[in-house]
């Protein structure tokens, strides 16, 4: 019996550290940063993101660093909170206490990360909030875009597109979630007053194998399809493979959203997808605004980002600004 | 004379429902007759659709093949989920970044999740660590592996250059074949590589001295030991197919994702899992087969299939799948008692 029981505390030990390790595993050792930021350069900002697992949040990061560099007075330290809300809370009272000049936060969500924030702003260390919300208004500036401007812009140019009518496959972001919602609602508004008919829709929950597997289902529901519209480019990817095991992939057209440089926008340039929408990280604009308010210089309370449209004409060129 | 015989009849028809094959078999019948009502305007009529939803329940059915082994011994897998994608990650590298000939990329995979399995399976049957907390740790462990390998991001077919800007290849020789169908475009590779994962697995549990080990073992670990059953080197085994088969499923998804997600497989032990319960095998080991997991592989695969022709919403899906699990471990159970 005390054996037994000996097992079973040692299993429990080591559940207990391997989950231990699990949530604080990727967690970047950074040198502390202290209020003796002037060796070398003069102005430390902690990045608070919440989970490096998706690669938009990996370009958001790079794109954050390359940023910073441009400025050598400015040192950039990343943690990755792993989609763990409260690992999140603690990295953002880690840098309070380290007394970061400035602090950009990434939230994982709202309710939790709010009063955190909130307690940054009152030790007097100005916070960028990045892509998503918080509750209330005790943050520096807001910096983020507008899906249901994305889902608009691609509803418009689908209207374009299929001159005003025919037969369209969504396959919907986890509708559980607000991008997904969004870029539903705004698709929605995009093609209003049209002809456009949605023949079938589907949550696939911004995976790729989920959108193959639902367009599968739609190609044999259907024999006539013109055009699908994913929420994101891997799903628009997923429905392009999906067709092309049909034979189909030239009646249709295919569009997604998000336009990374290493996934929707290079689907464009090898032909796959018809059109992308860029959904801007706000990486560079986030270190802009970071330099401005540690220069002391006023800054807007909120900054909606704009999207850049790539399509197969203008891709070599980079894509072009959408208003 | 005729009454004797009809009653005969319905009495070896109850003898064949009442065997774990005859329910799994009606579990299966049940939700075909399901998609034959609500067949979506005929679509669950085309013989596309069959091809399609066999092709979508392959790599769940592959881990399935390898876990069936694992829970008939007693034991449980979680690492399978993770391996898939490691593997995944792995292949894609050599095979698209380092353009290494397909067979070097499939051998290390295949070493890559077969050694983890090892490793899984050492740990549970040597240290006596429980099957639950080794492969849990695998599980993360493998996670951290596949996202280590990546760099965090796919591995895909656009290369980033020194310069910052992408360049892509083609998508490798060993991926189009995976993902290619055969006799007429009417069966997927990839189904047919799950069929000879379940010939190796039934290979491994019926036709093999080790496979009356394994269902000993399951039965009863301490009396299999002292009757000597080489314990310790059968439940490696298992865990070592079990990774093999997790590799096969690593390999099988990148080539229909034509690239390396270091996300990939997240929750798929779950359905796998689900897969051998359903099928009659129980998850307190002895008891059980391949056979019926791979009617109980059909039976979940085709309610996803019949689920999604229909466009039902996904809360309804979720609700519907679990009430059908319930229904279906239930009537196992009944038969037990």
């Amino acid at each position: 019996m005390p054996s037994k029981f000996k097992t079973l505390v040692t299993n429990l030990v080591a559940a207990i550290t391997v989950i231990g390790f699990a949530g604080c595993g990727k967690q970047e050792t950074s040198p502390t940063p202290g209020a003796s930021s002037t060796s070398g350069s003069q102005f430390i900002i902690g990045m608070c993101q919440c989970n490096l697992g998706e690669p938009w949040r990996v370009q958001m990061n790079a794109d954050l660093q390359a940023a910073a560099a441009k400025h050598p007075e400015l040192k950039l330290i990343c943690k990755d909170a792993q989609n763990d809300t409260l690992q999140q809370r603690a990295q953002i009272e880690e840098f309070v206490s380290a007394k970061v000049n400035l602090l950009i936060v990434s939230p994982k969500e709202a309710q939790p990360l709010t009063e955190p924030v909130a307690h940054a702003i009152e030790a007097g260390i100005p916070v960028i909030v990045l892509d998503r919300r918080l509750m209330g208004d005790k943050y520096t500036c807001f910096i983020g875009a507008d899906n249901q401007k994305i889902g608009k812009a691609a509803g418009e140019w689908i209207v374009k597109a299929l001159g005003g009518k025919g037969n369209v496959v969504e396959l919907m972001g986890l509708q559980t979630s607000t991008p997904g919602q969004d870029r539903h609602s705004g698709f929605m508004a995009g093609i209003a007053g049209s002809e456009i008919k949605i023949i079938f829709s589907a949550d696939m929950k911004w995976l790729e194998p989920d959108a193959r597997n639902e367009m599968e289902s739609a190609l044999a529901r259907f024999d006539k399809i013109d055009l699908v519209y994913a929420h994101n480019d891997d799903g628009a990817h997923g429905a392009y493979l999906a067709a092309k095991a049909a034979g189909r992939e030239k009646q249709v057209k295919f569009v997604g959203i998000d336009a990374l440089p290493q996934e929707g926008v290079v689907y464009i340039q090898q032909g796959l997808l018809d059109a992308t929408f860029q959904y801007p990280t706000g990486g560079a604009e986030a270190i802009d605004t970071a330099w401005k308010i540690l220069h002391r210089e006023t800054v807007p309370k909120e900054i909606v980002l704009g999207t850049r449209l790539f399509d197969r004409s203008n891709v070599a060129q980079g894509g072009v600004e959408l208003k | 004379m005729a009454n004797s015989s009809l009653t005969q009849n319905l009495g070896r028809l109850k003898k064949i429902l009442a065997s774990p094959a005859g329910r799994a078999f009606l579990a299966l019948a049940l939700v075909l007759l399901v998609g034959a009502i609500f067949n979506a305007g005929g679509a669950f009529f085309k013989p596309g659709t069959h091809r399609d939803a066999l092709r979508q329940m392959s790599v769940y059915g592959i881990l399935a093949c390898g876990l069936t082994p694992v829970i008939i011994a007693g034991g449980i897998d979680l690492a399978v989920g993770s391996l898939l994608a490691l593997v995944a990650v792995v292949c894609a590298r050599m095979a698209i970044h380092w353009s290494y000939p397909g067979f070097l990329a499939v051998a290390a995979g295949l070493l890559a999740g077969t050694a983890c399995g090892s490793i899984s399976g050492l740990i549970t049957a040597r240290l006596r660590v429980q099957p639950f907390i080794a492969t849990l740790a695998m599980m993360v462990f493998a996670r951290g592996l596949a996202k280590y390998a990546s760099g965090g991001m796919k591995v895909s077919t656009a290369i980033l250059g020194a310069d910052g800007s992408y360049h892509y290849v083609e998508v490798p020789a060993l991926f189009r074949a995976l993902d290619h169908r055969i006799l007429g475009g009417n069966v997927s590779v990839v189904t047919l590589v799950f069929a000879v994962c379940i010939a190796m697995a039934w290979l491994l549990m019926s036709r093999h001295q080790c496979g009356r080990y394994i269902y000993a073992i399951g039965g009863n670990e301490e009396a299999s030991r002292l009757s000597g059953v080489p314990v310790v080197g059968i439940k490696t085994l298992v865990y070592a197919f079990s990774g093999m088969c997790a590799a096969v499923a690593g390999i099988c998804q990148a080539a229909q994702e034509q690239q390396g997600d270091p996300e990939a497989g997240a929750g798929y032990e779950l359905i796998a899992i689900a897969m051998v319960v359903i099928g009659g095998t129980s998850l307190m080991g002895g008891r059980g087969g391949i056979g019926l997991t791979f009617l109980g592989v059909l039976t979940i695969g085709y309610l996803d299939k019949i689920l999604s022709i229909n466009a039902v919403p996904e809360a309804g899906r979720l609700v519907l799948t679990g009430i059908i699990i319930i229904i279906a471990v239930l009537t196992q159970r009944r038969q037990r008692a």
